[in-house]
Parts: structure tokens; sequence; C-alpha cells
């Protein structure tokens, strides 16, 4: 079975079209960005403190949030209501998000467990250690360390892989690679930030293996490139390249299948804890395919007239 | 052309072995049951087999992380002596300074700051220290190392005592230690345990006479202070995230209040008071207006507690005390009582205790927790029981014999466990101390007596509890997530490529052996981003078969025998899976450096996942088309 027949799809001449779509998309991301005051962060990175309890039966958030009202703190009543409280996974699973408050006792999240714990006895299971699904406090030392380690890792990744395509290839390779990964990792901190998802520490996860798997399209492309600039010397370069992407087009679309099913499955059954990464992982896929093909190639092309002229 | 394949399965079929033989003690270990591992607890064996499995991470197993760092700054104060105001602002400057920029250097600040202040150190710490500035800074620079070392080693014994199945304790930096136990469930007791400095002190009690002046002074400093009108005003940040919500007034606890309630309460109470609280006088006494009489203590509600606190850290109130050598400190949890009119109220026992302590933990020899035997005082009750080495029996005997009569308050961590009256002379060292809610709680109190005190205080800075429910749930989904995809990918080539697609699949099922099998040889612990990379694995190593079969049939195209177009297409396809994976790896690298925990098991697997995959997509599926070509003269490839 083939699914591409041999073609012959005219790429860099779209380029101009698809510079106006990847920019509009780039662009809706940095505006809500913008509005947001930046990227919505998790407690991994700004501090604070997140309880994931699971009842036994369904919860109304807003029961939750009415008896988050009234938390007594060494004797001391506290309003939460407004805290972050939403369901986690399923109907009767419940989180609770909470910025670092002043004088917060170190078992403060025990004393959030204890009171959801005791808000509603009528349907928490028997064991208080069934109840709680997951407890995480970040001190904001912790939070401010993990950020910049964050951009540090995604920097020097970024850096690495610029030297390494450099020497394998051609700078004008590289520039057009790391073009498109940024490209890519732009669009999907743009889409979390629409869809107001946070960006928590499985999220950087999944932004550098966005950037590993793009990369690994956008190579098998400019390898391509790099073979055909010997055995076709008589076309233009522009034409070469779009034969090169022509020529790898199969094997493209076939790996980003079979890597978006399985992201997809995880997507679908994974569970809470890796939703978002899944999601992360299904728009790097599809964005990291396309900017192989009309980001990546497209500057290296650029670049080539640049260099002529 | 005849080429030698022999060897090349042989290499596939030791490596082959070597992936079940790996394998072979994890399937082993997934299909005990309770009982058979309870079994092999007993003999012994259990730990053996453990540790050739693929651990499951904290995120898995359920669990609990957390990262203490030591409290540098305190640890200088109590080394200090003589310590006064500029010295005690010049080290809270130090910690706020560290506070904001965490990568600062806590004794280098320090010493800037002294310089700034300029303080004459030498009259803050012993000769010992050394007589400049650059010399005790660099013993206290050394007291500081050793002391992570020491605490380590002292939560290293208290875990151990503990007894959890393979935890991990270890540095990092040179300020911090992560601690990870595994399928710990109950984190509270757990953080107390790591986090009880154990420090025991015996303090004697100052009188009632005493403690009543002592309110008296309090109330008149505090009188109409700002500072109090503060605290009772509603003080909560805005904290907001994103929700927007019905917003209610804070039931923050006003002083008018209280008075209110408390002036029904005292007149039921005043019957055996030794401290009096009168409360014909609550607006001139302020502070003791919050307080109860309990028999011959002082009670402190627990509603009270903040403000209580909030009113014995305010610096007159601290002048005053340290004026009269006396401390306050509370009972270790509250008690409920019933008022005459029925209600129901939880309360705390204050004390008002000597500034110095006569006697501390470092003498403790031994400390075990058990149940008070019938006929003694404390029958039914937990409780520990002391033995003191030699010269802490005879400081105890000389304390006690000196103060018969008095009473005594047992404080461990700065929380009053049991004041008793002393009734004669100890002289063996030997001490019980009560006021535990279970046997659990005296036991953990007598590991970490045993295991020693802590010489600095540790926070606890970062800490992540998985319940056992969600991590089975996540392994559940996890492995769920990997059937489901691996089967829609095998069916996917079967499709496509036909009998290729069959030699791919092949290589699809003997590249999670190996993963498995390296991650079993590693040691390497398997979280849920770790199965998430296997999933990723599954998707992506097709990818090296799918270069080399695209590029098989781009050859064929050109008219190519099937065995030159196999030939042609893996020399041709050879450099760009290098390539292409060579960038992956390094993402994988970058991962591993940069995350902890659930991050590094998916970095982990990711890495060694692409490495097999090329391996088997250059040797092993190269090997079996060598075959087919060789055996039968193809004339087309089912590709």
């Amino acid at each position: 079975m083939r699914l591409i027949k041999e073609t012959d799809i005219k790429f860099m001449s779209q380029s101009r079209f698809a510079f106006f779509l990847s920019g509009a998309v780039i662009l809706a991301g940095l505006i809500s960005l913008f509005l947001q005051g930046g990227p919505r962060l998790s407690i991994d990175f700004k501090g604070g403190t997140l309880v994931a309890v699971q009842f036994i039966e369904d919860m109304d958030v807003n029961d939750v949030r009415q008896s988050m009202g009234a938390v007594s703190i060494e004797g001391r009543a506290h309003d939460y209501s407004r805290a972050e409280i939403k369901h986690f996974g399923s109907a009767r699973d419940i989180s609770v998000r909470l910025p670092i408050l002043e004088d917060q006792p170190e078992n403060f999240p025990q004393l959030i467990v204890n009171h959801l714990y005791d808000s509603f006895p009528t349907v928490v299971p028997a064991d208080q250690n069934d109840f709680i699904l997951s407890i995480d406090k970040v001190g904001p030392k912790i939070g401010a360390e993990l950020s910049g380690k964050a951009v540090m890792a995604i920097v020097s990744a970024l850096l690495l892989i610029l030297i390494y395509i450099s020497i394998r290839f051609e700078f004008k390779f590289a520039v057009g690679a790391i073009a498109a990964l940024s490209h890519d990792v732009l669009i999907t901190i743009g889409i979390f930030s629409i869809m107001d998802y946070e960006i928590s520490l499985p999220i950087i996860a999944a932004f550098l293996t966005i950037v590993g798997y793009s990369l690994n399209d956008t190579i098998v492309i400019l390898d391509r490139v790099r073979e055909n600039v010997k055995s076709m010397k008589r076309i233009s370069y522009s034409d070469m390249v779009d034969h090169s992407i022509n020529d790898s087009l199969s094997r493209t679309i076939i790996t980003s299948i079979t890597t978006f099913l399985v992201v997809l499955i995880l997507y679908l059954f994974g569970g809470e804890v890796i939703h978002y990464f899944a999601f992360a992982m299904m728009i790097g896929v599809v964005v990291g395919t396309y900017s192989s093909m009309y980001v990546a190639c497209p500057i290296v092309v650029q670049l080539h007239k640049g260099i002529k002229s | 052309m005849k080429r030698k394949l022999t060897p090349r399965y042989i290499i596939i079929i030791l490596v082959l072995v070597w992936a079940v033989y790996a394998i072979w003690p994890t399937v082993k270990y997934q299909n005990l049951s309770d009982d058979e591992i309870e079994t092999m607890r007993d003999e012994g064996t259990l730990q053996d087999l453990e540790s050739k499995i693929i651990k499951q991470g904290l995120d898995l197993k359920g669990g609990i992380y957390i990262v203490l760092e030591v409290d540098i700054p305190t640890l200088v104060s109590n080394l200090a002596i003589n310590k006064d105001k500029r010295f005690e602002q010049a080290l809270a400057n130090v910690s706020t300074k560290i506070d904001v920029e965490s990568q600062l250097d806590f004794f280098q600040v320090f010493q800037e700051e002294i310089d700034a202040a300029g303080l004459r150190i030498h009259r803050y710490f012993d000769v010992d220290f050394g007589g400049s500035l650059e010399e005790i800074i660099a013993s206290l620079r050394d007291q500081a190392d050793d002391a992570i070392n020491r605490v380590l080693e002292i939560l290293q014994n208290r875990v151990d005592q503990f007894g959890v199945s393979e935890p991990t304790i270890q540095k990092q930096g040179n300020r911090r230690i992560i601690v990870e136990l595994a399928g710990i469930q109950d984190s509270e007791r757990a953080r107390d345990l790591l986090q009880s400095t154990a420090l025991l002190e015996f303090v004697l009690i100052k009188s009632p006479e005493l403690t009543n002046d002592m309110l008296l002074r309090i109330d008149k400093v505090i009188k109409g202070s700002e500072e109090l009108a503060d605290f009772t005003q509603t003080d909560e940040k805005e904290y907001i995230i994103d929700t927007p919500a019905p917003i209610s007034e804070d039931k923050t606890i006003s002083v008018s209040d209280l008075f209110g309630e408390q002036a029904a309460q005292a007149a039921a109470d005043t019957s055996d008071t030794a401290v009096v609280v009168d409360q014909n006088l609550v607006e001139n006494r302020p502070f003791s207006s919050l307080l109860r009489a309990l028999g011959n203590d002082i009670g402190v509600p627990e509603k009270n507690l903040y403000i209580i606190k909030k009113i014995l850290a305010m610096d007159d109130v601290q002048d005053k005390l340290n004026a009269a050598n006396g401390q306050f400190l509370m009972s270790d949890a509250p008690e409920s009582f019933t008022s005459i009119d029925g209600l129901q109220e939880k309360m705390y026992r204050m004390f008002y205790l000597e500034g110095e302590s006569e006697l501390t933990g470092g003498v403790v020899e031994k400390a075990s927790a058990t149940i008070g035997g019938t006929g003694s005082s404390a029958s039914g009750q937990s409780i520990v029981l002391l033995d003191m080495n030699s010269e802490g029996a005879r400081t105890w005997s000389r304390v006690t014999g000196g103060n018969i009569g008095r009473r005594v308050a047992i404080v461990l961590d700065k929380k009053v466990h049991m004041a008793p009256v002393i009734r004669s002379k100890i002289s063996d060292g030997g001490t019980m101390i009560e006021g535990f809610a279970n046997l659990d709680e005296a036991k953990d109190i007598a590991i970490v007596l045993r295991a020693g005190a802590l010489p600095a205080p540790v926070n606890i800075i970062e800490e992540r509890v998985v319940g056992p429910s969600l991590g089975a749930d996540s392994v559940a989904k996890g492995t769920q997530s990997v059937l489901i995809g691996l089967a829609l990918v095998l069916v996917f080539m079967i499709v496509y490529y036909r009998l290729f697609g069959i030699i791919a699949n092949f290589a699809l099922i003997w590249n999670i052996i190996l993963l498995l099998a390296v991650l079993a040889m590693l040691d390497a612990t398997l979280t849920l981003p770790g199965i998430a990379a296997i999933i990723l694995t599954v998707g992506m190593s097709i990818d090296a078969n799918v270069i080399i079969f695209e590029r098989i049939r781009e050859e064929q195209r050109k008219g190519k025998t099937p065995r030159a177009a196999i030939d042609a297409g893996y020399d041709r396809a050879l450099t760009t899976i290098i390539d292409a994976n060579v960038t992956t790896l390094v993402a994988a690298l970058v991962l591993y450096q940069f995350g902890t925990g659930p991050i590094r098991g998916f970095a982990t697997v990711l890495f060694w996942g692409i490495v097999i995959s090329m391996f088997t997509a250059i040797f092993v599926t190269r090997t079996i088309f060598n075959t087919m070509t060789e055996r039968r003269s193809l004339q087309k490839l089912s590709i």
C-alpha cells in the first residue's frame, strides 16, 4: 500500500502563504500571552500548594468552594474560597490550588486535606490515605530556581543542536532548523495560553521532546537536500529543495502518522497526570511536521539566495 | 557474493538471551502474590529480587518526595554567644537577601553584612573559631558543611529505623537533602520524622507568682500597641488566582468578640485558679484576657493560638522575657474541654519556663516506646522510656534532688510534652515521657531521640506526595496506552508495508524488550513520564525503518533489483538515521541534566529508546533482509 505516490508539490511557492499562516497563529498566541501577562505557570515554577483528593461520590465544585470559605489554621479561620478549585480527571476528584501564603505552617497542605476530609464526612473513604491523590508543595526558592533551569535547558538544547547541525551540515541549515524549532515551541506556548492550560514541569519536557522530534523531521529533509545538491546541479536551488521535500514526503507523513497515533492514544487514555503533556506533544507533532517543510526549507532557500547575491 | 551472516545471528541471539535474562526478575516480581512477597521478605530473598527489577518511581508506586534545606542562619545563630540586637539584625538581613536571591552564598553575604555593619565579630564567637573575620567565617563554613553531613547521617538513621523499603536520601548541593520514601502513605508522620530536630530539653517551670507577674507585665507592654491592632485586623494577602467567585468577608477573629465570650467563659473558671484571669479588666489586660485557667495551668483556646504566638513574638514582649530569663511554651497538642454551658473547646496548655534548660537530649543513651504497665501512673498510655549516660544521670540526679516540689517540663522541639512535679530524686537517669497521642507517635519520638538531635533545623522547601491510588491508576492507564498504541502501530505497519511491515514490527517488539532490559540493567527508575517515553519510542522508533523502507521503494522504482535496492536503501539511509536521531539524543541529554525524578525518568527512556531503535534498524533488520535475499532469488519485494 502507498498513501503518497510520487508527488511534485511546489512547496517553496506556497511558502509565502505558509509564512502568513504561521505568523497569524504565533501572533494570536503572543496577543493571548500579552493579555494574560505571560504564560500561566504551574506551582512548579510559581511556588504554592496543590492538593488533589478523591471522594467516593461525584462532587460539585461549588460545594467544595463553599467549604473552603472557612479553613481553620492554628485556630484562625481563613477564607480560601477564591482558590483555584476544579475537577481533577473525574467528577469524584477535586484539586485545590493555593499560592504561597504568609505565615503558612509547615503542614499547610495536610491541614487543607484534613479540612476537606472533615467537611464532607459522608462521601470520603474510611482511610484518609485513600483520600489523598497527590500533594505538591513548592517553596518560592525552588520555583524560581526551576524557572531559571527550564529556560537554561531549552536554550542550551537549541545551542547544542545549532552546533551539531553546523558541523554535520551547513550553518544555513542550522539557522533554518533552529527557526523551525523556535516556531514550534512558540506556537505550542501560544496555544497553551489561548486554551488557558498551565505550563508545568512535564510540559517543559514536552517542549524539549518537540524540539527533538521536529528536528528529526527537519534533518531527514535537509539530509535529502544535502544529497541532491550534488546530483541536481541543473535545476534551481529552490526547485531542488522542492524535489527533496517531495522525495522524503512519504517518510515524513508515515512517521508523523505513527507518532501522532501513539500520542493521541496517550491523550485519550493516559490519565489526568499525563493529559496536558500528551496535548503538547500532539500540537508538537503536527506543527513540527509542517515547520520542517514550510519554515526550515524556505529559510534555507532564502539564506542561499542571500549568500549568492 | 556470499555474506557471512552467522556471526551476526550469534550476536543477535546473545543480545536476546541477555535481554530476557535481564527482564526475567521483573516479570517474576510482577506475578508474585502479596503472600509470596511476604514469604520472600521473611526469607530475605526479596531484597535480592527487588534489586534486579525495573524500579517504579514515586509517581507510580505512591510515596513521598521531600527536599529539605538546612537552616544555616539558625545554625550560625545557635553557635553565636553574647548575641545582641545588632548581631541579630545583621543575621536577619542576610536571611532576607538569601531568600530573594537563592544562588547567593550565605557566608559571603554574612561576611559583607558584618563588615558593613561594623560589627566586631569575635565578640560573638568563641575563641576556637579564630580571631579575624576571615578565620571565623571559614570555621563557620566548616561547621555548616559538617552540619549537613551530620543531618544526612541522622536522617538516614531515622529512616532506617522507621522501616521503609529502599529509601533514597541524598545530598543536593551543599545545603539540601532530598529524601524519597516510596510506598509510604502517611505523609504527616514522615514529615514529622524528618523535620523534628529532636531537641529534647528538661526545663524547670517558674512559680505561679512569677508567671502571674509576667502576664501582667506583658499586658502592660502591649496595651494600646498598634502592632496588636494589626494582628487582629484582616491581614490576609490578596491571593486570587483566576477564579472569580463570590467573595465573603474573612473570618478573622476580632478581639472584641473574644472579650464577649471570655467574660461568659471566665465566670465558670474562676473557682480554682492559681493564675487569675480577671474578665473585668479585659481592656487593661489584652494578653491575659485571651487565656483561660486550667487548674494550675494556663489554657490557650485554639482559636486564640495565632494571636498569642504573635504577641509573644513581639519585640517588646521578647525583651521583657529575656530580662526575666523566661520563656513561654505550649503543649504539643490541644485537649478538649467542656464548659459549664456545654460548649466544646480545644485548648493548649501554656507554660512559663526558665530560659535555660537543665539537661538536653544529648545525654540520652537509649529510648524505647511502650505502653505504660498497669499500676504505674501512665497505665495504658503510650510512653517513651529514656536511659541517660552517666554524666546525664549525675546532672539529672542533682537537678531532681535540688528541686523537689517544683515542676519540670519535658520539652521536645519547643513543645511541652509533660510537666510533672518532681517528687523525689532520680539517681539512675531512667525517665519516662508521656503525652503522646498513640503508640506510633511514641515510637517515632523514640526513633528520633535514639538517632540524635539535628545540629541545625531543617526546612521543607519542596514536598510531593503521590497517593497509592493515583499511582496505581497511572500504571494501569499507562500500560493500557502503551498496549493500544503498540497495537495500532503494528496493524498500520502490516497494512502499509506487508512483509516488510512484519519485519518492522518484529523490530519494534524487539526494541521494547531491549529497552526494558536496559532499564532493568541500569537500575533506572520507571516514572509516568517514562511510560510516556516508551509510547513515544513506539511511535518514533518505527521511523528508522520507515526511512530505510521508503528508500528501498525509491531505489526499486529506479529499476534496481531487490538485492541492489536493499543495499542502496540501507547505505543511503544510514547517515540520515544517525543525523536525525543524534539531535533527539541531545534533547534527551539536556532534559536529563535539567530534570529531577519523573523528568529524568522520561529522559532516560527516550535516550535509550532512540539508541536501541538505531541499533535495531541498522543491525537487526538488515540481517533479516540479507537472509531473505540470500536464501532465495527474490524477484519482487513485498514492500
